[in-house]
């Protein structure tokens, strides 16, 4: 289990964050090599990502579904199950985030397993903190 | 005049690995498979089929390259690092030294010229030289992956190791 905390900031109020991370739809393509597949339902799709490496490329594929919501303390966890598309391993992560006016905090715990994860635990840290790094920043836009 | 390729010897270019997961990749070896260099007493030029890029060898990283990962790689620097740009050097001073010569002069990559110094050794006919080009004087932003954590190294290394024609060229 990684378990990573970052900060975003997207000058806007606590309501417009909350509506935006709730939409899938909006947030998803924030994630470098993400989108969304197809609505199931208003909190839950069908989404992909696909990480390139150089010469080698993974695509997992899963869903995304807003697991827990709190409207007044203005908190969501989103959940996000997928398996390696061309392998045996998964990608699955708990994303909570805690809104407020101009920004928020996200707190990830993933599990990696497969051939991600044989590159060693300090390699999947590193490159996770720089995706969700990369994602904060995109959400400065959305 | 001297006319030097592929048929004389190897063109090569090195890579080698930056940032933050750098031990996950692989230094490279590439070699250019089309490629031609003039030789006279005073000038030295070359010209170089980007396009023609293979990758020979990697080194390190966390599994073995094998012929897809190899091929994968050179289709990532055509379409996305060299394009279809062109490769091509031309000196613009040759020293002689005891066992070679020092070369000037100015090597044009995707459009962008630049200074380039590198010696020659020249031993019983047999041609050997490195230079370092440094990828982001040219202009050229080094390859990057995984969200920057894994990048190619901005300092490359380019060598040749050809054996001399013994008769001349003289068209």
């Amino acid at each position: 289990m990684v378990e990573l905390d970052h900060s975003f900031a997207t000058g806007k109020p606590a309501a417009y964050n909350w509506d935006a991370i709730l939409d899938l739809e909006r947030v998803i393509p924030c994630v470098e090599g993400g989108k969304v597949v197809e609505a199931t339902s208003p909190d839950q799709v069908k989404a992909e990502i696909k990480v390139k490496m150089g010469a080698m490329s993974m695509t997992f594929k899963g869903t995304v579904e807003v697991a827990e919501r709190d409207a007044d303390a203005h908190t969501a966890l989103l959940r996000i199950r997928s398996r390696d598309a061309g392998g045996q391993g998964y990608a699955n992560a708990d994303v909570a985030f805690a809104l407020a006016d101009g920004g928020g905090t996200i707190h990830t715990a993933a599990q990696i397993s497969g051939k991600a994860a044989s590159m060693g635990e300090g390699v999947v840290t590193t490159v996770l903190d720089a995706l969700i790094k990369d994602f904060t920043q995109k959400l400065a836009g959305i | 005049m001297i006319r030097l390729g592929p048929e004389n010897g190897r063109l090569t270019v090195h890579t080698g690995r930056a940032g933050a997961i750098a031990r996950a990749g692989h230094d490279l070896e590439l070699e250019v498979t089309r490629w031609e260099a003039t030789f006279t007493p005073d000038a030295i030029e070359l010209t170089a089929d980007p396009g023609s890029l293979r990758v020979h060898s990697g080194k390190g990283g966390m599994t073995p390259l094998g012929d897809e990962e190899k091929a994968g790689i050179a289709q990532t620097i055509r379409e996305e690092v060299l394009k279809s740009g062109s490769i091509s050097f031309r000196s613009t001073r040759v020293t002689p030294r005891a066992d070679g010569l020092d070369v000037e002069g100015e090597l044009e990559l995707l459009g962008v010229r630049g200074a380039l110094a590198f010696p020659l050794r020249l031993e019983d006919g047999h041609l050997t030289g490195r230079a370092t080009v440094k990828q982001s004087a040219w202009r050229i932003t080094p390859y990057s992956a995984l969200f920057g954590t894994l990048k190619v190294a901005d300092h490359v290394d380019v060598a040749i190791d050809a054996t001399l024609p013994k008769e001349p060229d003289d068209g």
